[in-house]
């Protein structure tokens, strides 16, 4: 029994939510008396300490690093280390492009038990069960760790519940090793774009996908979009088509519809990218050709028909 | 012996042995560049790939020489067009083969055998024959120039949709340069053959029997009066007519030296053209040899030397560019101008002594005699311009094995790309699961049988928009109730059916085609039918044409000849005869295609449908648009549909009730253009097969509702 | 200069799909198989150097898995590949993405590339990890979701931008040889037309068992693995509740919950 590490996220001096997520996750494995540690890596990592002192955090570590922002060697040495000094039973990293750059390397080298794009934990008998999805999220995988003293479990976004903040965690330093880094990370790159729409402000969203067919639909629902007073958005498929801009976009690289309360999806298959930024949303309404179509499955009410017709209709009506 | 009966025209009379030889040399020189100039045509067509031709020449030369007496081709579409090319073939024909009799008397049969026979009443009667011909011949060029100059036709505009003003092969205005220099010599030569004639009629006024014989030449008689009342003596007579005569020679032979350097060749290349088409040039195209390393046209020379000759033998006659849906609707396409084009690169390249480097030969660009991937895009594959084309062009298959190679270089539009793909993963366009080819059948009140596991009389393949398209679904669903009532024994080959491949071979991805194909054939060797019948033109075309050539040959009809036939047997019965004011559109691929005009029409009366007719019916059927592969590419944004070019001609029609289609593409396309060109609620779109079921509602209560 | 491209053959569920007796699988029968959707953008983009660069490059599609997996192989190699190798040994079965990468790891030791390219994750199991795991099994420099690349054969460094939760970019430049995971988008890949994908049948791909690779049947399958399926099963599916009727009375259904929220709203 010797805890649970989490390895928070930070970017451009913001504590990315997902880290409090994680201890959240943490929050439903721990055994009694075990201890749950945070772990922060940055230049300044004594800043995100307020921000990190959630329920259910025992400890936080800080770990001075010489990068502000993600490096892999540097976290593959730093967090290796970390798990060395505290041996943890159990490490939650984020399922996060960060966590795309180290992770698996990490386990693949150490030998740690291993799983990504998990969305559930559970004890099972004394083991650790994490499940995830399989064949295009189309089946769920039970997975176990059988003989391995550490396991390393990247977990997906929005899918635990972030603990109440206001406690009063103990802070320790740790030493990271000194890395000699391999790459270098130079400035963030914001894509611009003409169009000066903020989906993560939008209350109510219309998207539209790949059952729209072809660019000369897009004004149909353009004007459909206008008229009910919702913003115009889109899946990846479309922004890559350049049939509406980058900014447009709904999803895990596109926009999070945070401030969301309705959100219709039509023409929208619903693939896991896109649902990762709009299915948190209180109210959806999806409309669909196909009674299949994964965005049913998190979708408040659905429409099965065809979404030019439901749209000519609905037009009609504003 | 009687005056008539010695009366001839002394040739070369008054001349002198110098004149003579001089008149033969230039003769000769110009018979000799003529022949150079057949040479470095024929040298042309022979840098093109090989080819061998089906069906006997014999019948090939009566079929063409059928074709050109009776100027059928030239009628189609424009009858003055027709009938002025008939007074200037004919005229120029009799006035050609009067000559070379001539030539036959005089420098063959009497010096060699003593034979002469261009005397007496058969000179006057040949003498009148000529006159007759000569006024044929100028009536139709006076025709032509006030056809060309004055009527404005936009056929004959040769502004091209696949260049824009400022390229250097915008406009050509060397092509109606030559248009009008060649009406203008032909008329000159015309007219002053009748002066001539008149001269040497007034120069020799003297002699009886020239003189009394001259009404058997009443123009040139009418001419000599005229000239005689202005005061021309023999003397005058004498020099304008050994003037006019040289003029007259002089011209007339430079036009024989011209002939394979200008638009005067297609006298010999558009009746080449006509002798070696292939009546299935788009319906059949030609499979790639598994040995041949490039596939598709990439350099002129990739066109084998039909297609060269076919190049040449384009008149600019303009009914490919009128006929052409792509150009109507704005699209960079004229079948034309593709032809003229390559045209003008095989000139360039191809007429001189050494061949050009390969990287020369590229005939894909925007550079003046190549040809655009948008161009090539845009192309429907309808064939409305192989079939009206007077000569037998065929742009077709020149198109499509362009396209061939645009698809081996991957330049397509990724939409297009991805469609492919597809259709290689899953054997439709859908994307669907080939387990659910068959779903459409679970709807009905009967099973229908496993072609692959039961044998059947009839064997239907349903095509791909039959089987995944929800509005085609239904259509399925009624004529699989009919075939079912008329008790007919069928049934459907389920997931072992693919993509007929129609569409993939026209976009040009003969790879896969060969993949459907084959995979095809496999499933209907295998299963026991007697025929086969398919609710998709696009499928009934290839298996009907194409598949043979894949080892599989069967007897196949469209849906609208095998219900022809069950009315007629009394299987299928109307009993609530329709009164709809309806139109027919043919489908590209039923009618032009396989010439099925006939079935559909035969069904509307049966129905007791009243059938109005659209302007372009029939062979000159207004494609929906779908065809080529276009109905997986979207259109650009604005622009006009062929679909909505051709709901504007029906909804003109008035009191349309139903606009009746009889292709699942066509229904799809149709359907859409009706909304958005604001006609909906005026008429209704619907397949033949739904107006079927109307005619006779269904006695049981459990049929699926049409 | 050699750029060692890695590709899955991913595995798609076809209709009425069924879990295999032991309930660890799909029943193989429901499995449709084609090129992984990310690696046909690492394939184009190792092509795109090879085509653009100077000095001769030679790009090497590599893949683990049974004979099937040769189709996409060929695909690789119609589209621009110099080589192909795959590596199979009954002992794969049952691999996690770890194991694969000890494969990849001891195949890129063999061809000693300058670049190694993976896709972010492959279609199906959607791990995102054998790339990377390739790398810290190799000790090379790494990074992950690349989504534009600049590198001149030779140089010692690339220039890329890996994509960032909501469409951010952040530039980096890493040191060569390294391993690369690319994101699906950085390029539009060639389309492969079938004759050419027949013609590259002519091309022989060269298969590999454990013992070239001097790899032990532990270090593989599911010995070799960090994790270990236990169960697999078909979830209970979210159920939306459906608005029934025709396009008319859904729309009004949709009209009057688009009302009640903008009520809410104001």
């Amino acid at each position: 029994m010797s805890g649970i590490l989490v390895i928070a996220e930070q970017r451009r001096g913001e504590l990315r939510p997902v880290s409090l997520e994680l201890v959240g996750a943490a929050q439903s494995l721990r055994r009694d008396g075990e201890q749950v540690a945070v772990a922060v890596l940055g230049q300044e990592p004594g800043r995100f300490v307020p921000t990190l002192s959630v329920a259910g955090v025992d400890t936080i570590v800080t770990v001075k690093v010489p990068q502000p922002e993600f490096d892999p060697d540097t976290f593959v040495a730093a967090v290796g280390a970390l798990i060395d000094a505290r041996s943890p039973d159990v490490v939650l990293v984020a399922h996060s492009v960060d966590s795309f750059g180290y992770a698996a390397a990490l386990a693949a080298v150490r030998g740690y038990g291993f799983a990504t794009d998990v969305f559930k934990i559970e004890r099972v008998d004394g083991d650790l069960v994490a499940t995830r999805g399989g064949y295009g999220q189309k089946v769920s995988v039970e997975l176990d760790f059988p003989n391995r003293s550490t396991v390393l479990l990247a977990l997906r976004s929005n899918m635990f519940k972030p603990p109440d903040p206001g406690a009063a965690p103990q802070v320790t330093a740790f030493e990271a090793p000194v890395t000699i880094g391999r790459a270098e990370g130079k400035e963030f790159v914001e894509l611009s774009s003409a169009d000066d729409v903020d989906m993560t402000a939008a209350e109510f969203i219309l998207s539209i996908g790949r059952g729209i067919g072809e660019e000369a639909k897009v004004e149909q629902f353009r004007e459909l979009a206008d008229a009910v007073g919702a913003t115009l958005g889109c899946s990846r498929p479309i922004a890559d088509a350049g049939w509406l801009p980058k900014s447009r976009q709904v999803g895990q690289s596109g926009k999070t519809a945070s401030a969301c309360k309705l959100y219709i999806a039509m023409g929208v298959s619903g693939a896991i990218q896109h649902l990762a930024g709009m299915k948190h949303v209180n109210t959806i309404v999806a409309v669909n050709s196909d009674a299949e179509a994964s965005i049913f499955t998190v979708a408040t009410y659905g429409i099965v028909g065809d979404i030019f017709e439901v749209a000519d209709e609905l037009r009609r009506l504003f | 012996m009687s005056r008539t009966d010695a009366v001839t025209r002394i040739l070369f009379e008054a001349f002198g042995a110098a004149e003579v030889r001089l008149f033969y040399l230039l003769g000769y020189a110009a018979i000799a560049i003529f022949c150079y100039g057949v040479y470095v045509q024929i040298r042309k067509y022979r840098r093109g790939a090989t080819l061998r031709l089906e069906g006997g020449l014999w019948a090939r030369f009566g079929a063409m020489l059928s074709s050109v007496l009776s100027h059928r081709t030239v009628d189609r579409r424009d009858p003055a067009a027709g009938g002025a090319h008939r007074l200037i073939f004919y005229g120029f024909m009799l006035l050609f083969a009067g000559t070379a009799t001539i030539t036959l008397e005089y420098d063959i049969l009497e010096p060699l055998f003593g034979i002469r026979f261009w005397y007496g009443r058969f000179y006057l009667v040949f003498s009148l024959v000529l006159d007759v011909a000569g006024v044929a011949l100028i009536a139709g060029l006076v025709f032509m120039m006030y056809r060309r100059g004055w009527m404005r036709l936009p056929k004959l505009d040769y502004a091209r949709p696949d260049r824009v003003p400022g390229d250097p092969d915008f406009n050509r205005p060397q092509y109606r340069r030559e248009d009008w220099a060649f009406l203008w010599i032909l008329l000159i030569i015309g007219v002053t053959g009748y002066v001539l004639e008149a001269a040497r009629l007034v120069w020799l006024q003297g002699r009886a029997d020239v003189w009394g014989t001259r009404w058997w030449s009443p123009v040139g008689a009418l001419l000599a009066e005229g000239m005689r009342a202005l005061g021309l003596g023999e003397h005058g007579g004498g020099l304008l007519r050994h003037g006019l005569w040289w003029f007259h020679g002089l011209i007339a032979l430079i036009l024989i030296a011209l002939i394979p350097f200008t638009k005067v060749k297609h006298i010999f290349t558009s009746a080449a053209s006509l002798m070696v088409r292939d009546p299935l040039a788009s319906q059949r195209l030609p499979r790639v040899p598994d040995s041949q390393e490039q596939v598709g046209a990439a350099k002129i020379t990739d066109f084998n030397w039909k297609q060269l000759l076919n190049l040449d033998a384009c008149t600019k006659c303009g009914r490919c560019h009128e006929a052409c849906p792509a150009r109507a609707v704005g699209a960079p396409l004229s079948p034309r101008d593709v032809i003229l084009s390559l045209r003008e690169f095989a000139q360039a390249t191809l007429e001189s002594g050494v061949v050009p480097a390969a990287a020369e030969l590229d005939i894909h660009g925007k550079a003046p005699g190549q040809v655009a991937m948008e161009t090539l895009w845009s192309c429907r594959t309808c064939m409305a311009c192989v079939e009206i084309c007077p000569v037998a062009v065929e742009h077709v298959p020149i198109i499509v094995q362009m396209r061939r190679k645009l698809v081996e270089d991957g330049a397509m539009d990724p939409l297009l790309t991805k469609t492919l793909q597809t259709i290689h993963k899953t054997g439709n366009s859908f994307g669907e699961s080939k387990r659910k080819r068959g779903a459409w059948s679970k709807a009905l009140p009967f099973p229908v049988k496993d072609a692959r596991k039961q044998p059947v009389d009839v064997l239907w393949f349903v095509g791909d928009y039959a089987s995944f398209d929800p509005r085609n679904q239904k259509v399925s669903q009624v004529f699989a109730s009919l075939l079912h009532e008329a008790g007919v024994d069928f049934g459907i080959l389920y997931d072992g059916e693919s993509n007929a491949g129609n569409d993939v071979r026209r976009v040009g991805e003969e790879g896969l085609y060969e993949v459907l194909a084959t995979a095809n054939v496999n499933a209907l060797s295998s299963a026991s039918f007697k025929s086969v019948v398919t609710t998709d033109p696009h499928s009934f075309n290839t298996i009907r044409n194409e598949y043979p050539d894949f080892g599989g040959k069967y007897e196949i009809e469209h849906y609208t000849t095998l219900a022809k036939r069950l009315f007629a047997e009394g299987r299928l019965r109307v009993t609530n005869p329709l009164k709809y004011r309806v139109t027919f559109h043919d489908p590209c691929h039923l009618g032009r295609f396989n010439k099925g005009y006939d079935a559909p029409r035969e069904l509307l009366a049966l129905l007791g449908c009243e059938l109005v007719e659209m302007g372009r019916c029939k062979a000159n059927s207004f494609c929906c648009g779908a065809g080529g592969g276009r109905i997986w590419v979207p259109d650009p944004v604005g622009s006009e549909k062929p679909a909505q070019n051709r709901m504007k001609e029906a909804a003109a029609i008035p009191g349309l009730e139903v606009y009746v289609v009889s292709c699942p593409k066509d229904l799809t396309m149709f359907e859409d253009a009706l909304k958005t060109t604001g006609n909906e609620g005026k008429f209704v779109v619907k397949e033949l097969i739904e107006l079927i079921r109307e005619a006779m509602p269904s006695r049981r209560t459990e049929e699926v509702p049409a | 200069m050699k750029i060692l491209v890695a590709v899955k053959q991913v595995a798609a569920l076809d209709e009425d799909f069924a879990i295999r007796d032991d309930g660890r699988d799909v029943d193989p029968d429901f499995l449709i198989r084609d090129l992984n959707e990310w690696d046909d953008f690492s394939l184009e983009e190792a092509v795109k150097i090879k085509e653009a660069s100077g000095v001769p490059v030679e790009v090497i599609a590599v893949s683990v898995g049974p004979e099937e997996v040769d189709e996409s192989l060929r695909k690789c190699l119609a589209k621009g590949a110099d080589r192909a190798l795959r590596v199979w040994d009954e002992a794969v079965r049952g691999s996690d993405p770890i194991a694969i990468a000890r494969i990849l790891a001891a195949v890129a030791r063999r061809e000693a590339p300058d670049l190694l390219f993976a896709g972010v994750q492959s279609s199906d199991q959607a791990f995102a990890s054998t790339g990377i795991a390739t790398a810290g099994l190799l000790g090379w420099p790494h990074a992950a979701v690349v989504a534009n690349l600049r590198y001149t054969p030779g140089a010692k460094t690339a220039m890329f931008r890996r994509e960032l939760e909501g469409g951010l970019l952040h530039e980096v430049e890493i040191q060569v040889p390294a391993v690369l995971t690319i994101q699906a988008g950085i390029n539009t890949p060639r389309y492969a037309s079938l004759r050419s994908i027949k013609q590259a049948a002519a091309k022989p791909i060269e298969v590999l068992g454990l013992t070239d690779l001097q790899l032990g049947s532990d270090a593989v399958g599911e010995a070799g693995s960090l994790s270990r399926v236990r169960r697999m099963y078909i979830p209970e599916k979210g159920r939306a509740q459906l608005i029934e009727g025709g396009p008319a009375e859904q729309a009004l259904r949709l009209a009057a919950i688009i009302r009640e929220f903008k009520g809410e709203a104001t």
